[in-house]
């Protein structure tokens, strides 16, 4: 065990992954992943071949290129650099090939803001990756590992993406358990993919596909989403077996959620502030539990109705927005339970802080609704009040 | 060096079916990579008119492992998988085949970084002077003058001159090309192929459809526009320009082959103003008067 911070967490498990190559360019508060990276290479701690490229969209082709060519590859990257790359993020996803990237959350400007927000990584529920989203450093490395082995699954044949909340996981250091490269390397076989560029069995990739063969890949890229479940939870077992570490059985996670009335929905690392207070609201006799979506990409149809169909209500916190529709889980929540009353709270973009206080505020507030038959649509919440935002110009600072 | 009928016959590069326009310039290169490089190739086939040429999937005309990409993305993509090979103990040679466009363009801050990153593989700028795969519109590489279906009035700005920006790259092999002399691409590419690092070859490659000539006229348009030192083929390595035995003529201005003689051949220079041929002229006047001092 050490104290390390998430992003020296997903250093280590790239390491421990025997990663051949990575494609590195920094952006805050990614960085110090590949600083790490870059260091532990220079010290000769680490095999990979690093690429020092020139952008993010060269990071995730030079990583495409590296995978596509048959060797385990990895980059990071947030907000601005998610989105200049997501041209590629989509190639590498139609071609099928195993590819890791880690995601420290940052919000997307204009204006420029570096603070944690999820929108960046939630941007790309549509571009055929695997999504995780880590609740602290520790799941960032067991779920980065995971990453190569579920991604490398042929019932799968993915790539995948980890996020995690920048600055709040990415900086903040916590005990982290470390496991070692022999359990490691009994976790992880080498790699498969679907396809390697040789010239010893020369296959063309990526040239026109006809209108049916288009849509057929397209599909397939559907079905492997829907198929990844089970491979996620075998993996998940697998990796408690020879690690011992955490409960990574589900795809999701409940918190005092089975005997509760209503049930608080919510992703990443303020599910720490939720479950405190969801504690003491509990030692004031409310009934309430936390449903943690630890998996965007797949959506567990499946553990999320067994968790939430019997809820009364439910309240779905984002950090992340779609506009004019409130936030993306909510969004989600939506299209796969049909509960009379469902309300989502939009909060903490920018890098807006909440604390156990807020939640409690949020989630009293939700339950008195509920209790009225009245918990719909959007809110958006900010602490120590000041909801009211005047439609000005971009200009506009409040005084 | 031996290049024969005999040695075209045996480049299995490319292979029968390819969906080119008659009298396809990029045809004729592409199978000369394959005549210098062999069989341990793998190829980056950026967007462009080779994205198309290929074929329908599963099919390839392209006998040599292809992976298609996005614009911007070749020289990166290529940057991970040459070391990717290494990793493996194999020595691929990896080969970026790209457009004007796509060159000096939207993926000129790629190639620029991969260049002086000194990553190991070779990159083709496949140059017709204009985005043909998309009809032909103008890009950073179209010449002054040169209509095109974004410039109907005539092009109002000079080609961009990669070469000499890739020259400052100081990369370890530079090269210019025209499918009109086999011969003198086959042997860059051999040499390019002994180097170890970054190497650049632009190979001119007349399209009889956005020039606006005969499909029968390809590789006489393409050594016309050398003997008219219009295109210069030169070589730089390790620091020092040279220039090819076809454009030794040009470094004398009384014995280059008059500029209208190229012009005259092509459609998309009809309509320039005796002004605008003139400014032609001064700008492959320029072209090797810089050249001249760089080999000084």
């Amino acid at each position: 065990m050490k104290i390390i911070s998430g992003n020296e967490a997903v250093a280590l498990a790239v390491k421990l992954a025997r990663v051949g190559v990575v494609g590195i360019y920094p952006i805050t508060p990614q960085t110090s992943i590949i600083e790490k990276l870059a260091e532990m290479k220079a010290n000769g701690e680490l095999d990979a071949d690093i690429v020092r490229v020139e952008s993010e969209h060269a990071a995730m082709a030079s990583t495409f290129g590296a995978a596509i060519a048959g060797v385990r590859a990895f980059t990071a990257t947030a907000s601005q650099g998610l989105l200049y790359m997501h041209e590629m993020t989509w190639w590498v996803a139609g071609s099928r090939v195993p590819v890791v990237m880690v995601v420290a959350t940052r919000a997307v400007g204009a204006p420029w803001n570096i603070w944690d927000e999820n929108t960046d990584f939630m941007s790309e529920r549509d571009s055929g990756w695997l999504m995780a989203f880590a609740s602290n450093p520790q799941e960032a490395l067991d779920l980065t590992l995971q990453a190569f082995r579920i991604s490398e699954d042929e019932r799968v044949y993915l790539p995948m993406m980890v996020g995690m909340d920048g600055f709040i996981l990415s900086h903040m250091k916590t005990n982290v358990i470390i496991p070692s490269q022999d359990e490691v390397d009994l976790f992880l076989p080498p790699r498969k993919q679907p396809f390697v560029l040789d010239s010893e069995s020369p296959v063309g990739m990526g040239n026109i596909f006809p209108p049916i063969e288009y849509m057929k890949l397209r599909h397939s890229i559907h079905e492997a989403i829907l198929h990844s479940e089970e491979v996620i939870r075998e993996v998940g077992m697998e990796y408690q077996k020879i690690t011992g570490i955490n409960n990574y059985s589900t795809l999701n996670v409940k918190y005092k959620l089975d005997d509760a009335d209503y049930a608080v929905v919510l992703m990443g690392a303020w599910a720490g502030d939720a479950m405190e207070a969801i504690d003491e609201l509990r030692k004031q006799g409310l009934s309430v539990g936390l449903y943690r979506i630890r998996y965007i990409r797949p959506w567990s149809e499946e553990e999320i109705t067994s968790a939430l169909k019997d809820k009364k209500a439910i309240l779905v916190i984002d950090r992340a927005t779609s506009m004019g529709r409130g936030g993306p889980l909510y969004l989600e929540l939506k299209s796969t339970l049909h509960h009379e009353q469902m309300c989502g709270v939009v909060s903490g973009l920018g890098g807006v802080l909440l604390n156990k206080g807020d939640f409690k505020e949020i989630i009293s507030r939700f339950v008195e609704r509920a209790k009225k038959g009245n918990a719909k649509g959007v809110t958006w919440y900010y602490p120590k009040g000041g909801e009211k935002v005047e439609l000005k110009s971009p200009r506009y600072v409040e005084e | 060096m031996s290049l024969s009928l005999r040695d075209m016959l045996k480049s299995n590069s490319l292979l029968s079916g390819t969906s080119a326009c008659p009298g396809c310039p990029e045809n004729m290169a592409m199978r000369m990579v394959g005549m210098a490089l062999g069989n341990d190739v793998a190829l980056i086939v950026i967007a462009g008119c080779s994205s198309v040429i290929q074929g329908l999937a599963p099919k390839n005309s392209y006998n040599f492992p292809v992976l298609n990409i996005a614009f911007a993305a070749g020289p990166p993509a290529a940057s991970g998988m040459w070391r990717a090979y290494r990793q493996r103990n194999k020595n691929t040679t990896v080969v970026v085949w790209a457009g004007d466009g796509g060159t000096a363009d939207i993926g000129f801050a790629s190639l620029s970084g991969a260049a002086e990153r000194n990553e190991n593989f070779i990159y083709i700028c496949v140059d017709n002077e204009a985005y043909m795969n998309s009809g032909g519109q103008r890009s950073g590489s179209t010449p002054f003058g040169a209509y095109t279906s974004t410039t109907p009035e005539g092009k109002k700005e000079n080609k961009k001159e990669i070469m000499f920006i890739m020259m400052d790259h100081n990369i370890p092999y530079l090269a210019t090309a025209s499918v009109g002399y086999p011969h003198d691409f086959v042997n860059k590419l051999r040499k390019a192929k002994q180097i170890f690092g970054f190497k650049y070859v632009q190979v001119l490659t007349p399209d009889p459809y956005g020039w606006m000539f005969d499909p029968s006229k390809t590789v006489e348009v393409g050594k016309l526009a050398v003997q008219t030192c219009y295109w210069p083929l030169i070589e730089y390595e390790n620091g020092k320009l040279t220039v090819s035995p076809e454009s030794l003529h040009c470094l004398e201005k009384s014995t280059r082959r008059p500029l209208k003689d190229f012009l005259q051949i092509q459609g998309r220079f009809k309509r320039i103003t005796e002004k605008e041929y003139k400014a032609l002229e001064n700008y492959v006047d320029s072209m090797w008067d810089k050249i001249k001092k760089l080999i000084e």
